[in-house]
């Protein structure tokens, strides 16, 4: 099988799990960056870059049964900057699915998506369930590449009905390994909230996220898939389990205020995605993702913040005795 | 002795319930309801239930004792007070249940009203949150009346606005939970509405903004209500069980449901209307 992603931290966790599966026969990664060291030694690693159209010859070289499409960015990372995302996500995705076109022997796909498809509306439905993507009006400039990139998916679906295509859409991961904009904001020392507003969020733990796209990987279904950890948690609960403090901000001056900081360093930089999540949150619906897919997270949104918090606290409890 | 001694331990706990508040070890479900804070609440709407609107309940053995329902009330009186008095009438009905409501969209935008709302157990008004709620069992509160009914004209106050597009039949029919009708009377009267504001509301994106005998004229004095007498009556459930699911697919038939509903919880404010002694006194 073919994993794209596989330098980044989420997705070298994902091949490693993949390699050492007894099931699977070969894992080639795919990325622009050398692989982690351990991984780099159990997976065929190739330097590809996804928007190019080299793709097509590695792809017919691998010939793999089952690809997972894992490079899809949300925050912008080193090397790639915040106007390459979108031609990763959309333009990457395109080649891949033109290359994957010409593979007979592939049986599924797997494309790890978000739930910023559904974006974040104070009058939205608590849980949203798969069918509901794009029932409202497409705001931010992610979600309009998720919302594309979802639909470059279901036309290859369509044009090849013996390939079993999901597509993950995960809420926000959270962990202590990994590193965007909302975990910035977990480990900073207070967080901008909106003034009088008190949004409903869902996290899914890092572990569960490389598991639920182990199991779409063992069980592909067809379509989206949520994938959350279990109930919701109000932002101001979040804090307090983490023990930070809020900075109340009006929402009129919310956006130049939260830049201000930024700009000396105080905080990280947010995008409209997150910027919309802390005002109006988010909820989705996870039967499918027991039902169909089979997967159960080991740990609920609550269970996921505790446990950052914990992880939160060691690291400062480190960082003092040095 | 015993006095102080009650006091301490009083205290004690009060301060012992605030440092889990902060430390965020409190309940909250899935949904943002959270029993402590809605506790917080209960001397307010306690007085406003015994001294403030003299409320006389009917009927709250119709509502069940457990599993899925939907109330399906008249809606009047700006503010939704009625969803709070329902809620009080029924846990002096002996109802320990935490019943949830269904609020106009534009509420959820507004700060701190929307943080309160949800708390209190209050979900923005959409068909999946219904059905959500009803799946899982919930004792759900719907005004199908919707803006047009808090909005309605003084003169009109009895009157019923148009159900919508039957929404809650087809809900009732999906998920078999019966419909108790519910009339409130008194609400009508809490904010005599005498006009409109119409380019104040477009303005602030609001359905609208009434014009009372206290506001705009007493600024924010004039969100306190008037103390009317209130008349609130459970009317006996309506199964659909037999019906089943598919029944939810004829529009016809949820139409004629819808407006069945309708007359009977006319019926019945008309009724109370008569009964109560006088709309002041």
């Amino acid at each position: 099988m073919l994993i794209t992603g596989v330098s980044s931290p989420l997705g070298a966790r994902v091949a490693t799990r993949l390699a050492a599966d007894p099931a699977v026969e070969h894992v080639t990664g795919l990325d622009t960056r050398r692989p982690p060291g351990a991984l780099a030694d159990t997976i065929t690693y190739v330097e590809a870059d996804l928007r190019r159209g080299e793709l097509a010859g590695v792809l017919k070289l691998a010939a793999p049964d089952v690809v997972v499409h894992h490079d899809i960015v949300q925050f912008p990372e080193p090397g790639r900057s915040a106007r390459s995302l979108h031609d990763l996500n959309v333009i990457g995705t395109l080649q891949l699915l033109a290359a994957c076109g010409e593979l007979p022997a592939l049986r599924a796909l797997v494309v790890r998506g978000s739930a910023s498809i559904y974006g974040s509306q104070p009058d939205a439905p608590a849980f949203f369930t798969e069918d509901l993507a794009r029932a409202g009006a497409l705001r931010t400039r992610f979600q309009r590449d998720v919302g594309e990139l979802e639909r470059l998916v279901e036309a290859f679906a369509r044009r090849h009905p013996s390939v079993v295509c999901t597509v993950l859409r995960l809420q926000p991961v959270i962990g202590a390994t990994i590193d965007t904009p909302i975990m910035r904001l977990f480990r900073s020392a207070v967080v901008p909230t909106f003034l009088g507003f008190d949004p409903r969020l869902q996290f899914v733990l890092d572990q569960d996220a490389v598991g639920a796209v182990v199991a779409a990987v063992r069980t592909p279904v067809r379509g989206p898939v949520n994938v959350a950890g279990d109930g919701t948690v109000s932002l101001a609960r979040t804090l307090r389990r983490l023990g930070k403090r809020s900075l109340p901000i009006a929402a009129p001056v919310y956006g130049p205020a939260v830049a201000a900081l930024a700009r000396i360093g105080t905080l990280p930089p947010l995008n409209d995605d997150v910027v919309r999540y802390l005002r109006n949150g988010r909820g989705v619906d996870t039967m499918r993702m027991r039902r169909d897919l089979r997967f159960v997270p080991t740990h609920t949104t609550a269970e996921a913040i505790d446990a950052v918090a914990l992880a939160i606290r060691t690291e400062h409890g480190h960082g003092a005795a040095a | 002795m015993i006095g102080p001694l009650r006091l301490v331990r009083d205290l004690r706990r009060a301060v012992d319930l605030t440092a889990r508040r902060l430390r965020g070890d409190y309940e909250e479900d899935e949904w943002g309801f959270d029993p402590a804070f809605a506790a917080t609440a209960d001397p307010l709407l306690r007085f406003l239930y015994d001294r403030w609107w003299r409320v006389t309940a009917t009927g709250t053995e119709h509502v069940p004792r457990a599993g899925r329902a939907l109330l399906v009330a008249n809606h009047a009186g700006v503010l939704p007070w009625d969803a709070t008095m329902m809620a009080t009438a029924l846990r002096r009905g002996g109802l320990d249940r935490d019943p949830r409501f269904l609020v106009l969209d534009w509420a959820f935008g507004l700060p701190w009203a929307s943080v309160a709302i949800r708390r209190c157990g209050g979900v923005p008004a959409s068909p999946y949150n219904a059905l959500r709620l009803l799946e899982q069992d919930h004792l759900v509160m719907a005004f199908p009346e919707g803006a047009k009914g808090v909005g309605k004209p003084y003169g009109e106050r009895y009157r019923l606005q148009r159900f919508g597009r039957g929404g809650f039949v087809e809900l009732a029919l999906r998920t078999g939970a019966p419909i108790v009708p519910v009339a409130v009377v008194g609400s009508e009267e809490i904010y005599p509405k005498l006009g409109e504001l119409p380019l104040v509301g477009r303005l602030i994106g609001a359905p609208y903004v009434p014009i009372t005998p206290t506001f705009p004229l007493l600024g924010p004095l004039g969100a306190i209500p008037l103390p009317s007498r209130w008349r609130i009556a459970f009317g006996e459930p309506i199964a659909f069980a037999d019906l089943g699911p598919e029944a939810a697919e004829d529009r016809a038939l949820v139409l004629e449901l819808s407006e069945e509903i309708r007359d009977r919880i006319q019926a019945m404010v008309l009724a109370n209307v008569i009964e109560r002694p006088g709309a002041f006194r």
